[in-house]
């Protein structure tokens, strides 16, 4: 349970501190791999649900995810954008932040459990500090998306998943949201024109 | 030029098919209201994931009622508004899919499901309001989808905080709402404490509470007018819902800490609320900034909740009304005149006599005066907070309130009142788009002067629910 959780923290925190907007979706993909990881070994005992909960991972978090939020930085033409601005203030808070948050969740090392509510405070954390320094709103979709990853970890901890409709559903909100804001945020804003006819 | 004619022809039926469509839900809730005696409520329904109790069936008729009249105004408009014909059939779709999320959500009996539907309503709304004029509208309804999927991620964190408490004390959490409350663990341990605060904080920014309420100014006066109205009188109402079956989990607990978290919030509001109504030049800035101040009265109503709770249920009906007035009669406005801007008004009164009569209507019934409806409520929330010795309370209430109301009308009576710059006679004005207002004012007043017994009996009903005497 350590090292997907570790794997996890890494890709969560890097892209953090230093990637750029466009190297987002290949970090999402890495948290998705570690995401499965971490349900496959979390069970003992393979179930359907367990398998598709691994499966739903891999497809919706792992790969259309990224894909859409590829294609709208893309779109958006503006993919050297820095995740989180790059200057040592924000990187002082960021650290801080993520001590803070392990201290939050016990011992860390001591046991996974603690381990894995130290990484969802940190990540919970640190997307708020992106949401809070960068105005992006590639960035800003990008952090939304670390975040919801970082709650699927939080329900991997549970003693039993959720029931399969709430699974499906919760899914389906995700890829929602993903899509809407993935095409709300797919084209560079355009300055104020002239009063125009009004919309009703 | 020619092809976007062809869209309108195209599309002609779609406006009738939403007001049919409205007509049919209103009247829907207006039949199982009749046929269901509250004595037989709750009733549960596909497998008890739904439940047609006092607090559901209340916000059935509201929200459908609301709507019935933001539909009638949409396709009175549809004529006048060359870009609202052409994106008629999506908005109306768009529409018409919050709308049936508002229904489930109401309806739900679970809080996972609960949820579920305030973010699909959520991304049905944030399309509507990139439908916006302005330049920005798009950035605002991403703002606004942002701040919502941050909100409701908090909440949903708040549950998985819930669950832990009660898997660390060997217990299977229930989220159905019938079930939470005994399933809960009695002891309530820190987590459950971080999830309750969690939970209330997501939910309160989803209604525009302040720290996390600046998407609603913006979200409100960036939308198209009938967005606004939709957000502000229907969608809010599903937010309101959410925090109305948390304090029925935790009905004759103790929660001293969710009543200060909803004080604070709601004082913190206030106080934002009036300090930007003093500088707002923007009239559905104005109405917006007047939204984050009702709900800071509704939360500080919730906070002391057994005196104050039938005020506060009182209060939610009249405003979903008066904010639905407020902004479908800005759109009149800002048709005729083409600005939002305060300024560029002058004795609206004389130019379009019957919308200038109901934008006075609405901010005064806005402000807390008598017959309306929210007169009696902002009474009975006061008396409550006396009663409750919750005077730093009042006090804060009372100062905000007058200022809110100073600021307000400073800014509005000379549009309204105030000498007119166009020559000419007065504007006459479709008695299509007249109804649904009149309708609305009649219902304000009907709350204020005399509530009918069947309805009483529900708002009491809900008060009771949620901790009042």
């Amino acid at each position: 349970m350590r090292l997907p959780l570790m794997l996890f923290l890494l890709a969560a925190l890097v892209p953090v501190f230093f990637g750029k907007v466009r190297s987002a979706p290949f970090w999402l993909v890495l948290q998705a791999l570690a995401l499965a990881w971490i349900g496959a070994i979390h069970h003992a005992e393979w179930s359907w649900h367990t398998l598709f909960g691994v499966l739903e991972v891999l497809l919706v978090r792992g790969v259309l995810a990224p894909l859409l939020l590829h294609r709208a930085i893309r779109l958006r033409a503006d993919p050297d954008a820095d995740l989180m601005p790059s200057n040592l203030f924000t990187w002082a808070i960021g650290t801080a932040l993520i001590v803070l948050a392990f201290d939050f969740g016990g011992a860390a090392m001591a046991d996974a459990p603690a381990l894995a509510l130290g990484v969802v405070g940190a990540m919970v954390a640190m997307v708020l500090l992106i949401l809070s320094t960068n105005g992006a709103p590639a960035a800003q979709l990008a952090a939304v998306l670390f975040m919801e990853n970082a709650i699927a970890v939080f329900e991997s901890m549970l003693p039993k998943p959720w029931p399969l409709p709430v699974h499906l559903m919760l899914t389906a909100v995700y890829l929602l949201t993903v899509g809407v804001g993935s095409w709300l945020i797919s084209r560079p804003d355009v300055p104020e024109p002239a009063p125009a006819e009004p919309a009703a | 030029m020619t092809q976007a004619r062809a869209i309108v022809v195209r599309h002609s039926w779609v406006a009738p098919a939403l007001v049919t469509c409205a007509a049919a839900l209103l009247l829907s809730s207006l039949a199982v209201f009749v046929a269901t005696p509250l004595a037989l409520m709750p009733v549960y329904l596909v497998k008890r994931y739904f439940v047609l109790d006092a607090t559901s069936m209340l916000f059935l008729l509201v929200i459908n009622s609301v709507f019935l009249g933001i539909s009638v105004y949409m396709a009175s408009r549809v004529g006048t508004s060359r870009i609202l014909a052409q994106k008629i059939l999506p908005r109306a779709l768009l529409s018409l899919a919050l709308m049936l999320g508002m229904n489930l959500g109401v309806m739900a009996n679970n809080l996972l499901l609960l949820w579920v539907f305030m973010e699909l309503t959520t991304l049905c709304a944030a399309p509507l309001v990139a439908q916006g004029e302005s330049a920005q509208a798009r950035r605002v309804a991403w703002q606004y989808l942002l701040y919502s999927s941050m909100s409701l991620a908090l909440t949903f964190l708040g549950f998985l905080c819930l669950t832990r408490s009660a898997g660390l004390q060997g217990v299977e959490l229930e989220f159905a709402l019938d079930r939470m409350a005994q399933t809960l663990p009695a002891a309530g341990d820190s987590w459950q404490r971080l999830g309750f605060a969690l939970i209330l904080f997501g939910l309160g920014s989803k209604l525009g509470l302040a720290p996390l309420y600046s998407w609603l100014p913006a979200t409100y006066e960036a939308a198209p007018t009938s967005t606004s109205a939709l957000l502000a009188a229907v969608h809010f109402n599903i937010g309101i819902v959410a925090v109305f079956r948390v304090l029925q989990v935790l009905h004759a607990r103790e929660i001293g800490f969710v009543t200060h978290e909803l004080l604070i919030m709601g004082c913190l509001s206030l106080t934002v609320a009036a300090v930007q109504v003093m500088a707002a030049r923007n009239y559905k800035r104005l109405i917006a900034y007047a939204c984050v101040s009702s709900s800071g009265v509704i939360a500080i109503g919730l906070s002391v909740s057994k005196a104050a709770a039938y005020g506060v249920v009182l209060y939610v009906v009249s405003n979903a009304f008066v904010k639905a007035l407020l902004f479908l009669t800005a759109g009149r406005l800002r048709a005729v005149y083409g600005t939002n801007e305060v300024a560029a008004l002058s004795g609206v009164i004389r130019v379009l006599p019957f919308s200038g009569m109901l934008f006075a209507v609405g901010t005064f019934a806005l402000l807390g005066f008598p017959p309306f409806g929210s007169f009696l409520a902002e009474m009975l929330i006061l008396s409550g907070i006396v009663q409750a010795g919750q005077l730093l309370a009042f006090s804060i209430l009372c100062t905000m309130l007058t200022i809110i109301f100073v600021a307000t009308g400073r800014a509005l009576f000379p549009m309204l009142w105030g000498p007119s710059e166009r020559q000419g006679p007065a504007i006459v004005e479709s008695w299509v788009t007249a109804v649904p207002k009149l309708g609305y004012v009649s219902v304000l007043v009907l709350l204020g002067a005399y509530i009918p017994e069947p309805v009483n009996a529900l708002l009491r009903q809900v008060a009771q629910s949620i901790g009042g005497q």
